[in-house]
C-alpha cells in the first residue's frame, strides 16, 4: 500500500514544509531553507528508502481493508508512530498527533501525476486578512456574524484541475440593421435597413479549468479564478508538504462537458462582438465546432476557510495565489429592512423636496 | 268713410299690438338676474352657498369696479350660449363705467354648455387663452356637479386675473398663474421613485453579500492571438421606410383677445365648451 511522505531537514531531521514566502522549502524548527531543485534529488533519494518500509506497513493496512471503511485508509506517521486515518483521496495532509506535514505517495504516481502545480503564494495570515477585508463594507452582514467571528478551521488545500485546450471552429449569422433619420415639411422619414451578416473563423482557448474534485463546490472554485498559469510549475511532490492534496475524483471526460460549455459561450461572444456598426444585433444561427487537446492535470493552491453560525456552515475559499476571497455571508434582515425603509423614507422626502422646488421656480 | 277709418285704426292697432306682442316676446326672450350677480336659475346652488357666492361676487366687483357675474339656466331659448350670455349682460345691464366693464360665466344645463363673456375692460383682463385657462381651471369641479366649488374657483381666478390686468400686463399664453403645489401628487410620485430607488440600492447592497457564482464563460483563457475571422459577409437584404406626419407647430404668438358684436350692438369677447 501507499506509503507517507515527510520531508526531513537534512540538517536537523525535523519536518519542512513549502514556505509561500521564500517560495522555498523552509525547516520551521531551525529555519534552513532548501531550493526546490534540490529537494527534487533529495525526494527521489527517499522514495526508495520508502520502498523498503513496505512490507510491514502493508500488513498494517490489511487489517483495516478488511473491515467496515472502504473509503478510508489508515497510515503510519514516520515521525512519532501514530496512525493516521484519511480519504482514499487524500494525498497530502499532517498528522493530527505531531502535527508534522506528511504526503501520501502513490496518489501521485503513474497517470495520476499532476502536470502542473501553481505553488502556495499566500500564506495563512494572508487568508484570515482578506476574509476580515471580505467582511468589510457589507452593511448587511450580522454584526454578531463579524463580532464572533471565529473560523473553525482554515486550510491550504491544493485543488486538482483539469485543464482544457480548445479549438474551436464558428460559424454565425445575424440579422442587423441600419437606421437612417430625416425630415421634410410635412413628415419624419425612418429608413431601416436589413443586411444578414455571416461571421466564420476559428477562436483558440488554453487551459480552461475544470475543478477535478467532488469535494470542492464547482461555484465556489470557478469564483475564484482566474489562475496565472504563467508561475505554474512542473509538479514535485514537495510543493505539497504543509498543505493538503486531493487527487481527482472526477476523471478529464465527466470535467470536460463544462469546459465545452464555457468554451462555446465565449466563442459565440467574440464572433458577436466583431459584428459592430449596426443598429441592432440579433443572432440568427450560431454553430461551434470544437476540437479539444489533451487535458491536462493541475494542482492549484486554495486557501478554504470555514465557519458555522446559527447552526449554518459557512465556506470562504481565496485564491491561493491572487488573493481573491469568495464566499457567500448571511444576511442581516433587520438591517436590510431597517436601510430599506430608511432610503424609501429619505429619497422619498428628497425627490418630495426637489418637485417642490421646481414647482417654485 | 267711417269704415275706412276704423279699418285705418284697426290696422294701425294690430300694429301696434303685434309689434308690442313681439316686443314683449323679445322681452320675455332675456331672462333677468333681478339685478344680482348671482342668476341661478337652474338652482344648482343651495341657498347658503348662493349666499356666500353672492357674497364673495359682489366685494370683488365693487373692490376691482368690474362686474362678476354667474349665471346658471337650464335652457337657452334656442339660442347659442355666446348670444345668451351676451344678451343676459347687456339687457341686465351690468357693467362698470362706460365701456359697461365686466365678465360673465354662464352653465347652461340644456346641452351642459359653459361660457364666459367678456365686456369693456373685461376684454382686455380675460384674452382668449386667459378664458380657456380658467375653463381648465374650473372644469373638472363643474364635471363634477361641484358648483359652489367650481363657481367660487372662477371668482377668485377673475379677481386674480383683473389685479394681474391692472399692471398693465395682463395674463396670457405663457404667463399664466402657477398651478397649485398638487401635495398629494407629489408625494405619490415621491413615494414611487423614492421606492424604486431604496430597493436598487438595497438589492445591489443585499448583491455584494454574494459572491460563489459560476463564471458563465471561458473569456479569460482566449489564446492570444488565436481569433481569426476567415469569412465576414454582410448581404444586403431589403429597406423599410417608416413616416410620421410632422405636428405643425401652432404659432407661438397670438394671445390677446378676439372680439364680436351681440344683438344689441354691444362689443364681446368670450370663449365656453362642454362640461
Amino acid at each position: 500500500m501507499a506509503g507517507l511522505q515527510e520531508y526531513k531537514c537534512p540538517c536537523c531531521g525535523g519536518a519542512i514544509a513549502f514556505d509561500s514566502t521564500a517560495q522555498k522549502m523552509k525547516c520551521p524548527y531551525c529555519d534552513s531553507e532548501f531550493e526546490m531543485e534540490a529537494l527534487a534529488s533529495y525526494d527521489n533519494e527517499l522514495k526508495n528508502q520508502q520502498e523498503d518500509q513496505m512490507d510491514w506497513e502493508l500488513s498494517d493496512n490489511a487489517q483495516w481493508q478488511d473491515g467496515e471503511a472502504n473509503g478510508l485508509k489508515t497510515y503510519v506517521c514516520e515521525s512519532c508512530g501514530g496512525e493516521m486515518i484519511a480519504d482514499e483521496n487524500t494525498a497530502a495532509t499532517s498528522c493530527p498527533f505531531c502535527g508534522n506535514p506528511v504526503v501520501v505517495m502513490g496518489q501521485f504516481s503513474g497517470a495520476l501525476k499532476p502536470d502542473y502545480v501553481i505553488p502556495f503564494k499566500l500564506d495563512k495570515k494572508a487568508a484570515k486578512e482578506a476574509l476580515h477585508r471580505h467582511y468589510g463594507g457589507k452593511r448587511f452582514l450580522p454584526k454578531v456574524f463579524q463580532d464572533q467571528n471565529h473560523i473553525d478551521e482554515v486550510k491550504g488545500v491544493y485543488v486538482p484541475f483539469w485543464l482544457f485546450n480548445a479549438d474551436a471552429a464558428v460559424n454565425a449569422r445575424f440579422k442587423t440593421t441600419r437606421i437612417q433619420t430625416w425630415s421634410d415639411s410635412d413628415y419624419y422619414y425612418t429608413k431601416t435597413s436589413y443586411y444578414a451578416v455571416t461571421r466564420g473563423g476559428s477562436i483558440g482557448f488554453e487551459r480552461v479549468p475544470v475543478d477535478g474534485s467532488s469535494k470542492m463546490a464547482d461555484d465556489l472554485m470557478e469564483s475564484i479564478e482566474p489562475f496565472d498559469f504563467s508561475e505554474a510549475v512542473d509538479f514535485q511532490t514537495a510543493y505539497l508538504a504543509g498543505y493538503l492534496a486531493d487527487k481527482y475524483d472526477v476523471d478529464a471526460a465527466q470535467s470536460m462537458e463544462r469546459a465545452n460549455e464555457r468554451i462555446k459561450k465565449s466563442a459565440e461572444q467574440n464572433f458577436r462582438q466583431t459584428v459592430q456598426g449596426y443598429a441592432s444585433v440579433i443572432p440568427e444561427a450560431m454553430s461551434v465546432q470544437l476540437q479539444n487537446g489533451k487535458a491536462k492535470y493541475a494542482l492549484y493552491p486554495v486557501w478554504l476557510l470555514n465557519t458555522t453560525w446559527e447552526g449554518k456552515q459557512y465556506t470562504f475559499a481565496m485564491n491561493g495565489q491572487t488573493g481573491k476571497m469568495v464566499g457567500d455571508l448571511p444576511l442581516d434582515k433587520g438591517a436590510y429592512r431597517k436601510w430599506l425603509f430608511g432610503l424609501w423614507a429619505a429619497a422619498s422626502a428628497v425627490v418630495f423636496g426637489i418637485s417642490y422646488l421646481l414647482w417654485m421656480l | 268713410m267711417k269704415k275706412r277709418i276704423a279699418a285705418f285704426f284697426l290696422i294701425i292697432f294690430l300694429c301696434f299690438t303685434v309689434s308690442a306682442a313681439a316686443y314683449a316676446q323679445e322681452e320675455s326672450n332675456i331672462d333677468s338676474g333681478n339685478g344680482l350677480r348671482l342668476a341661478d336659475m337652474a338652482d344648482l346652488l343651495q341657498e347658503s352657498e348662493e349666499k356666500a357666492l353672492l357674497a364673495l361676487l359682489d366685494e370683488m366687483s365693487e373692490r376691482q369696479q368690474l362686474d362678476i357675474v354667474v349665471v346658471t339656466a337650464n335652457t337657452l331659448n334656442g339660442k347659442t350660449p355666446m348670444e345668451y350670455a351676451d344678451d343676459f349682460y347687456d339687457y341686465n345691464d351690468y357693467g362698470f363705467g362706460a365701456q359697461k366693464d365686466g365678465v360673465l360665466l354662464l352653465v347652461s344645463m340644456e346641452d351642459r354648455d359653459w361660457w364666459i363673456s367678456t365686456t369693456g375692460y373685461g376684454i382686455t383682463a380675460f384674452t382668449d387663452a386667459g378664458i380657456t385657462y380658467i375653463g381648465e381651471q374650473f372644469l373638472p369641479a363643474l364635471g363634477d356637479g361641484d358648483y359652489a366649488d367650481a363657481f367660487t374657483t372662477f371668482a377668485q381666478l377673475c379677481d386674480k386675473f383683473i389685479t394681474q390686468a391692472k399692471t398693465g400686463e395682463p395674463y396670457d399664453k405663457g404667463s399664466f398663474p402657477k398651478e397649485p403645489f398638487s401635495f398629494g401628487a407629489n408625494a405619490c410620485i415621491a413615494l414611487v421613485v423614492g421606492g424604486f430607488f431604496a430597493v436598487i440600492t438595497t438589492t445591489a447592497m443585499k448583491g455584494s453579500l454574494k459572491s460563489v457564482r459560476f463564471h458563465p464563460t471561458a473569456a479569460d483563457y482566449v489564446r492570444s492571438g488565436s481569433m481569426q475571422v476567415t469569412d465576414a459577409k454582410e448581404l444586403f437584404l431589403y429597406t423599410h421606410i417608416d413616416r410620421i406626419k410632422r405636428q405643425k407647430e401652432s404659432s407661438s404668438q397670438g394671445g390677446g383677445s378676439t372680439t364680436h358684436t351681440s344683438s344689441s350692438g354691444m362689443n364681446h369677447g368670450g370663449g365656453g365648451g362642454k362640461f
